[in-house]
């Protein structure tokens, strides 16, 4: 009954400065396993993967793979060996076609004399596409003509057509619809039926269950222990990563609150070519307002018109006194905040400090007579990146360094800071882990108690029926779709407005 | 067995510290001492003499002026090359004006960078063109400009302004310059704000800052303290030939990069870069020269130790395009 061992990681070990990001960690996986590996942010799972995957040098230990012992040095090294990737974020590169991103590193069938046949490439890449189903997308076009979806498509393709031993999966399924996930489950199917492995990361435990054959939980860098998927439930799995019990109350439990009548922004005719289509709603004080949909949909770009961030935007947006808002300080000068579901680009500057990062939208109110004094700064984001509870060095110390919840952390501290009376969060728990994710849920519940108003946009309909007071679902740009809180409000009821 | 630990964990602790921001910080620092050490040596002690020191100082005061403006372009991660080519056009304005009354020459001097650097940022802001593209652009123009009024012969200044040769007018302005510029970067939000836009300017756009006013300004900033320096230039030259300012750009480039500024700019900028930066390519300069090599092998050498610094100190996680 023993199957084959495919693969043997040995004393794995990494250190980045003074954190020890894999500890010692020991892991068989076994051909044909589809095996996941779970963990908090910063538990040190893709760490692990990126070590075996060429793209980090392995701080210590050994992979053996099939009884070869591996000496990777960079990505392309890995592929040759059989060991290939699917990065959590845009792993494509932008400028190539289709055919050059499918070939990247692995040209050389097709160079004659160093001369490279592209009419060959895009055929083979074409018949690639064509066999997993994706013949809609063409090898030969620009791979910017497609959007972040079918660009991870190409991605899989990508990193499966050479059937790789090993085929590691991280996060993946985060930027997926649900056509691109059951996508993605089929090829992870089709390596284990090869006899060939799968490492699946990925946060969405209850996709974990129902795809993996065996759950490996690192916690702090530590390996923890390895279970069949079978035998154990979500809540054992919570338990095995963070160390202790998590409550039940991970949502808000309440219903029936009723919403205030007091509107404090109004939104009218809103309309951003090519993104969304006439939108109008009201937000209502101390609500917490829903926005759902494909990721395509639109609601994003709505998070975006609020702020003032959209480059050319029609219709209006005004507060209960009249204020129109119409750029970004105007938002925030009226207490307006916004976290991006594209986090390390606008929510927050990675190559600066977690001071810096804190203080900058709160500068004005810290200024006395146009004068900042650098204490006080960092007076100022130490008391909120500590309220957050940051797990950080100090507040000096780079937001790059960082991992995903902890980033979240210091973006919700800035607003804390700047004490801001509409929030708009868009993608709030997108890549974090439970234990994170339950403090951001509290924090919103805590925040609507003291009668601020939250816009919540989000791909997890699970979260958004659980935190919700009321529900928009968008279709092409437009609202297609309203729901008030209700116990009975299913899955099912938003996506059928949703497609 | 715990001794070897011992010693491993020394070793790590000294390649955490080479590879650090600590010592990237201190670099600077070291490789003056080093420079001045070297040289030192090289000239058996003949760079240190009072007269040379002097000459070194009246070599200094136009381009810290121009760097500090420069610093806040840097600071952005743009580039400006138009500084050569503005303290020309500025020069050859100041010596017109001088004739009618030298504080309407500053104010020329100073409206002339202003402009220039008025343009640049518009472009850049505008068009969303990328800095060096631009001011490589308008330092041909204004190089031309500058040509066209020098072919024939020098322009002269009046004899009241060249009269202002005096140190301690040149050393005011240059710490005054330093000083309102060091208290603007330190104590307001310009500071937070170049370098927001350095580390991250989507970012910092989405965190409120007035991404497009900073660029402009900082553009403007930079061609006007070049059209103050202008002033000092001509009382210390007295007439503006074709070549004025020729290289100034580079220079400051050199200069910024060396005292420790990451081309990249961003967070990790320091005020401290535009003196020690400025004060090493000067004794670097008269060193070079008092060791009598030829301009050519002059360029040579700091070339070299101009590619040494960016490879130590440049902030490969912040690597992305000039803007």
């Amino acid at each position: 009954m023993d199957k084959k061992t495919l693969l043997v990681a040995e004393h794995i070990d990494k250190r980045f400065g003074t954190t020890h990001a894999v500890n010692d960690v020991s892991i068989n996986i076994a051909a044909g396993e589809v095996r996941a590996l779970i963990g908090e942010n910063g538990s040190g799972k893709s760490t692990f993967c990126q070590m075996l995957c060429g793209i980090y040098t392995i701080g210590g230990g050994t992979f053996t793979l099939d009884g070869k012992e591996l000496h990777i040095k960079n990505q392309v090294e890995a592929n040759d060996e059989g060991i290939s990737i699917i990065v959590q974020e845009m792993g494509t590169l932008s400028g190539l076609t289709v055919a050059e991103n499918i070939y990247l590193g692995h040209e050389a069938p097709f160079m004659h004399m160093g001369v490279k046949d592209t009419r060959a490439m895009n055929r083979e890449a074409q018949k690639l596409l064509d066999e997993y189903g994706f013949g809609r997308i063409k090898a030969g076009a620009m791979i910017d003509n497609y959007n972040f979806e079918d660009r991870k498509l190409v991605e899989i393709v990508k990193a499966t057509y050479m059937k790789p031993k090993i085929l590691v999966i991280d996060e993946t399924t985060t930027a997926l619809s649900q056509n691109g996930r059951l996508e993605l489950y089929k090829i992870m199917d089709a390596v284990r039926a090869d006899g060939r492995s799968v490492i699946f990361i990925s946060h969405d435990l209850g996709e974990v269950l129902t795809h993996s054959d065996t759950v490996s939980i690192l916690r702090d860098g530590e390996y923890i222990d390895t279970v069949n998927s079978a035998d154990v439930t979500e809540d054992d799995l919570k338990r095995l990563m963070v160390g202790r019990e998590i409550g039940s109350a991970y949502y808000r439990t309440d219903y029936g609150t009723p919403i205030s009548g007091e509107v404090v922004l109004s939104v009218r005719g809103v309309t951003v070519p090519g993104e969304i289509e006439d939108v109008s709603f009201d937000l209502h004080r101390g609500e917490i307002l829903g926005f759902g949909g494909l990721s395509e949909c639109g609601m994003h770009e709505v998070g975006k018109a609020i702020f003032g961030a959209s480059w050319d935007r029609k219709g209006s947006v005004t507060l209960a006194d009249g204020t129109a808002i119409n750029s970004i300080p105007t938002a925030i000068k009226h207490s307006i905040a916004y976290t991006s579901k594209d986090r390390d680009n606008e929510s927050i500057i990675i190559n600066e400090s977690i001071r810096n990062n804190v203080v900058l939208p709160s500068l004005d109110d810290l200024a006395s007579h146009g004068l900042l004094s650098g204490g006080k700064l960092t007076r100022f984001a130490r008391e909120h990146a500590e309220g957050m509870q940051t797990k950080m060095q100090g507040v000096g110390q780079f937001v790059s360094d960082l991992s995903g919840g902890n980033k979240q952390k210091v973006v919700l501290a800035r607003w804390i800071g700047k004490d801001s009376d509409i929030l708009v969060l868009d993608s709030p728990t997108r890549g974090i882990d439970v234990k994170v994710k339950q403090a951001i849920y509290a924090l919103m519940a805590d925040m609507q108690k003291r009668g601020k108003s939250i816009i919540m946009i989000s791909e997890e309909i699970p979260e958004l029926l659980g935190m919700s007071d009321r529900i928009f679902v968008m279709k092409d740009g437009r609202i297609n779709g309203e729901f008030m809180r209700d116990p009975s409000l299913s899955e099912e009821d938003l996506i059928a407005k949703m497609v | 067995m715990e001794k070897t630990n011992n010693r491993d964990n020394q070793q790590s602790r000294l390649r955490a510290f080479l590879a650090g921001d600590t010592f990237k910080a201190l670099l600077p620092l070291i490789g003056f001492a080093i420079i001045i050490i070297v040289l030192n040596i090289m000239t058996q002690g003949r760079i240190l003499t009072p007269k040379k020191l002097r000459l070194l100082l009246s070599s200094i005061y136009s381009p810290t002026i121009v760097a500090t403006g420069v610093f806040f372009v840097m600071t952005l991660g743009s580039i400006d090359f138009t500084e050569g080519s503005t303290l020309g056009v500025a020069s050859l304005v100041v010596s017109a004006l001088s004739f009618i009354n030298v504080p309407l020459a500053i104010l020329g001097g100073i409206l002339c960078g202003t402009a220039i650097g008025a343009i640049n940022g518009f472009f850049h802001v505008k068009f969303k063109l990328q800095s060096f593209i631009v001011t490589i652009c308008t330092m041909y123009l204004f190089r031309g400009v500058c040509a066209y009024f020098t072919t024939e012969t020098a322009v002269p200044a009046s004899a009241d302004i060249r009269a202002l040769d005096i140190d301690g007018l040149k050393i005011g302005i240059t710490v005054a310059v330093l000083l309102v510029a060091w208290f603007l970067f330190r104590f307001t939000r310009i500071g937070n704000d170049v370098k927001a836009v350095g580390s991250g300017e989507t970012a910092a756009r989405f965190s409120g800052v007035h991404t497009d006013r900073v660029k402009f300004l900082a553009f403007v900033a930079a061609g006007a303290l070049t059209g103050l320096a202008a002033f000092v230039n001509v009382i210390k030259v007295g007439s503006i030939t074709a070549t004025a300012g020729n290289q100034l750009e580079t220079q400051i480039l050199i200069s910024l990069v060396l005292g420790g500024l990451p081309i990249t700019g961003g967070a990790k900028v320091r005020f401290s870069n535009i003196i020690v930066g400025t004060l090493m390519y000067a004794v670097l300069n008269s060193g070079l020269a008092i060791l009598g090599y030829d301009p050519q092998t002059q360029q040579l050498i700091k070339g070299v130790i101009f590619l040494i610094f960016v490879a130590l100190t440049i902030d490969r996680k912040a690597l992305k395009v000039i803007k």
